[in-house]
């Protein structure tokens, strides 16, 4: 009896302490959220836009028809945004998608498939002089079409793995199809979206402000009655504006010193979300300069890096963590650790890795290692600490590096012009899709600075982008890996980035992922007392 | 006094055309334009077709000197376009930026005009005692110490003391005045203690030489009090070079503050001037310098006819 008792006992207090935390949960409606965006808008039309300035404060005031799922921490799961329900033919050619009812823009006007069709024509298919930047990751698209209102259908030329992340494209905003027609730049000055918020103000270089769209198709939904953006672009000034309550998140990211003064400043007061970024600094080396084009000189520069020890070391101090291969660690295409370590300059053993490096140094004729210079971008997180680290550990294989701190304007042109030997390149991703990622290493790529031509990995991307099983893609990409990385060298990955969020512990519903590019449309979002 | 009024009024003319002419060439000599920066920016692959699309449409793709002869048609009818990286009217992005500058730069004129003359006279008066050890200190230390580190020490200050920073947002003064004047008056007097220790040096020298000039002794020897030597004889001579100090110190200030405003994330001209050199957006950074020119020149051109009110040769030459 009494054993019955006590079980029924635990049982009862099991089911209230796990009762109390979701009640504790419970959204509470109300409030504005104050947040920091360290950058601005240039316009105000995502379609024709590359900055996150743009998305944190204007992404609130639209719906995409795909998002990524808010509460996904890999940031790689698509849910219907505007789409409700979407069937994909058996060949993965047609896509088609039901949209929800009763959904308006903001000018009261109601959505339908010729907005979300007119949006698609204008990013695919800009009109004459409107510039679209991400076109060209919709080739594979053959037709758009509007069968019925509620119904939007896409079909392929060739099935694409990545094109339902396409689609939760956080920049692809949809507008309305009779604004577009009568004025395609309508949309970089003017705001009118089916979001969660609808616009109130924006103060150039000092704030944007949006407040509670009553008549959002998700009842209940947003939490908030309003947001302000402040745009902050000193970072002690982001820090102080958080410590002193002025605003309750930045959603970029601060650096590990940074969130240890909001911690040691404001204790329990203080929540802190971290996660890899899908945002990695790499060493481009020029494949026309000598003697850069030979593999076991790159090799060699690869193997005397430290990144284990690095890893631990630098991500004190700036925004670089994880040890990772070609896609963001605990992502599903990512390259599990006993792969990884297979890799040249992977393997945990630096004194073996190194013995390696000067022996290919001594084969290609070059046993005493050279001087070259490295260029790197005059940024200070992380590419500064990031470009110390490298020159210590190329030192120990015998290089002399110097380094020559390229102004942040300057760095593209630079990179460009392939006006260096070895220089520090970076990879930023809005969501953590292998086509996103990889595609700036085909050999035809605008960004491809080392001028590497190497049909193999070419024909290693169509192959994973083109993949239809999951287990497929994953093995191309993986070979496309090694080619890249180990076989021939053509670029040296450093460490992934490392987002850190710290904000106020008021805010919550909002869950941090490896792109600062997602989730931030805000309706998820709530503040408690 | 007309004729030396009007050369120095129709000297302005080639003065700004010479601005014009440096600014337009050194911001196209630094690498990089606004079309780079802006579309190859986070992920970087941006194809060279869509950059030339864009070059054109802004008339990068024009030569220089068609580029420049554009711009001065413009200039000369007061429009200077739009700026290259927000595409709004330049008028509308300076017009933000100028009252807030304007009202600290005034603010601080003031915090350091009220400190520096009777700081100044006093310390000349009270020369080698105590007390003019003690200015002299205080002055030396605000001329030893930047304005944005002051800044940041109010903020860290305020922030480890009340837990409180202050606001991150400009409110005008005539929409809410308590607001404004507690967002304003850091920045205004981290600025103003530098400015006022360098009027302080200037007022105190001056005086100490115009108390040893002749008149002054004469002034003495009839009679007169010492009240009024120093009001009518002694401080208005020794105005001269204290006004040309806080009329440039004022003239620097509208858009001089380029990290001091960083620190107090105060929207201001010295912020648009960092990310218009950033952005390489050339438009508006040369609307922007032919402002601050504009603005340097006028307060030059006051100084002028302050100096003839103040120096009976000048009004009489």
């Amino acid at each position: 009896m009494h054993r019955r008792t006590g079980l029924v006992t635990f049982a009862a207090l099991l089911v209230l302490a796990l009762a109390l935390p979701a009640a504790a949960q419970t959204p509470r409606h109300g409030g504005e959220l104050t947040f920091v965006v360290p950058s601005e808008p240039p316009s105000y039309d995502a379609h024709q836009e590359e900055t996150f300035g743009l998305i944190h404060p204007i992404a609130p005031h639209y719906n995409t028809l795909l998002r990524v799922d808010p509460v996904d921490k890999t940031g790689t799961k698509p849910v219907g945004d505007l789409a409700e329900s979407w069937t994909i033919s058996k060949d993965q050619l047609t896509y088609t998608f039901k949209l929800r009812r009763g959904v308006k823009f903001h000018d009261g006007s109601e959505m339908t498939s010729k907005d979300v069709k007119a949006t698609y024509d204008k990013i695919i298919k800009p009109p004459a002089g409107v510039k679209s930047l991400r076109a060209s990751a919709y080739e594979s698209v053959k037709s758009v079409e509007a069968p019925d209102p509620s119904t939007i259908r896409f079909t392929l030329k060739w099935p694409e793995s990545s094109f339902l992340l396409n689609l939760a494209s956080p920049w692809n905003w949809i507008y309305r199809a009779d604004i577009i027609a009568k004025d395609p730049h309508w949309y970089e000055k003017n705001i009118n979206g089916t979001g969660p918020f609808k616009f109130v103000e924006h103060v150039k270089g000092s704030h944007w402000v949006g407040k509670k769209n009553p008549d959002y198709w998700d009842k209940g939904k947003p939490y908030l009655d309003g947001y302000r953006a402040i745009f902050i672009s000193n970072s002690a000034a982001q820090v102080a504006a958080i410590r002193g309550e002025r605003a309750l998140i930045q959603f970029r990211g601060f650096s590990p010193p940074e969130r240890d003064s909001l911690v040691q400043a404001l204790g329990s007061k203080i929540t802190v979300q971290e996660s890899p970024w899908d945002c990695l600094n790499f060493v481009s080396m020029h494949h026309e300069k000598k003697p850069f084009n030979d593999k076991r000189v790159r090799r060699a520069m690869s193997l005397a890096l430290d990144r284990y020890a690095g890893s631990a070391a630098l991500s004190k101090i700036t925004i670089v963590r994880d040890v990772g291969g070609i896609l963001v660690p605990g992502t599903p295409y990512a390259t599990p650790p006993g792969e990884l370590e297979k890799l040249a300059g992977y393997g945990r053993d630096i004194n073996a890795n190194r013995a390696e490096a000067k022996r290919l140094l001594k084969e290609a004729g070059v046993p005493d290692g050279f001087a070259f210079t490295f260029k790197n971008r005059g940024i200070p997180h992380p590419y500064e600490p990031l470009g110390i680290w490298l020159i210590d550990q190329w030192r120990q294989i015998g290089f002399n590096v110097k380094q020559e701190i390229v102004e942040a304007s300057a760095y593209h042109p630079m990179l460009k012009r392939g006006d260096f030997e070895v220089a520090m390149d970076f990879q930023c991703g809005f969501i953590v899709e292998p086509d996103l990622d990889l595609a700036r290493f085909v050999s035809t790529s605008d960004a491809n600075y080392g001028k590497h031509k190497d049909t193999a990995i070419d024909d290693l991307y169509s192959r994973q982008a083109r993949a239809t099983d999951p287990e497929e893609r994953k093995k191309a990409i993986r070979q496309l890996e090694k080619r890249l990385l180990d076989d021939e060298a053509h670029v040296i990955y450093t460490l992934q980035w490392h987002r850190i969020i710290p904000h106020n512990s008021r805010v919550h519903g909002w869950t941090i992922t490896p792109s600062h590019y997602l989730n931030n449309q805000l309706d998820t979002v709530w503040l408690s007392e | 006094m007309w004729r030396y009024l009007f050369k120095r009024f129709l000297l302005m003319f080639p003065t700004m055309l010479g601005v014009a002419v440096i600014t337009f060439v050194l911001i196209r000599v630094i690498p990089g334009d606004v079309v780079e920066l802006r579309y190859a920016g986070d992920r970087g692959a941006v194809s060279q077709e869509l950059l030339d699309k864009e070059r054109t449409r802004i008339g990068l793709d024009q030569p220089v000197w068609k580029q420049f002869l554009v711009w001065m048609a413009g200039v000369v009818r007061l429009d200077f376009g739009q700026s290259m990286w927000t595409g709004a009217p330049i008028w509308e992005e300076l017009k933000l930026r100028f009252a807030l500058s304007l009202q600290v730069a005034v603010m601080a004129t003031v915090i350091a005009v009220a400190l520096a003359i009777p700081l100044g006279v006093l310390s000349a008066l009270r020369q080698d005692t105590w007390l003019d050890y003690a200015v002299r200190l205080f002055s030396m230390a605000g001329l030893a110490t930047p304005s944005f580190w002051l800044g940041i020490v109010f903020i860290l200050a305020l922030l480890i003391t009340f837990k409180w920073v202050p606001p991150m947002v400009f409110t005008p003064f005539w929409v809410n005045p308590w607001e404004n004047m507690v967002q304003l008056i850091w920045p205004a007097l981290a600025v103003g203690y530098r400015y006022s220790a360098v009027a302080t040096r200037m007022t105190r020298s001056a005086m100490l030489e115009v108390l040893r000039e002749d008149y002054i002794r004469t002034a003495r020897a009839k009679g007169l009090v010492q009240k009024l030597i120093l009001s009518r004889h002694a401080l208005k001579n020794a105005m001269l070079p204290v006004v040309t100090v806080v009329a440039i110190e004022f003239a620097f200030l509208i858009g001089g503050l380029v990290v001091t405003e960083q620190v107090f994330n105060l929207n201001g001209l010295g912020l648009l001037f960092v990310q218009a050199v950033a952005h390489r957006d050339y438009t508006l950074l040369q609307a922007l310098v032919m402002l601050v020119a504009s603005f340097f020149i006028i307060v030059n051109f006051a100084m002028d006819v302050m100096y003839a009110w103040l120096d009976p040769r000048i009004r009489y030459r």
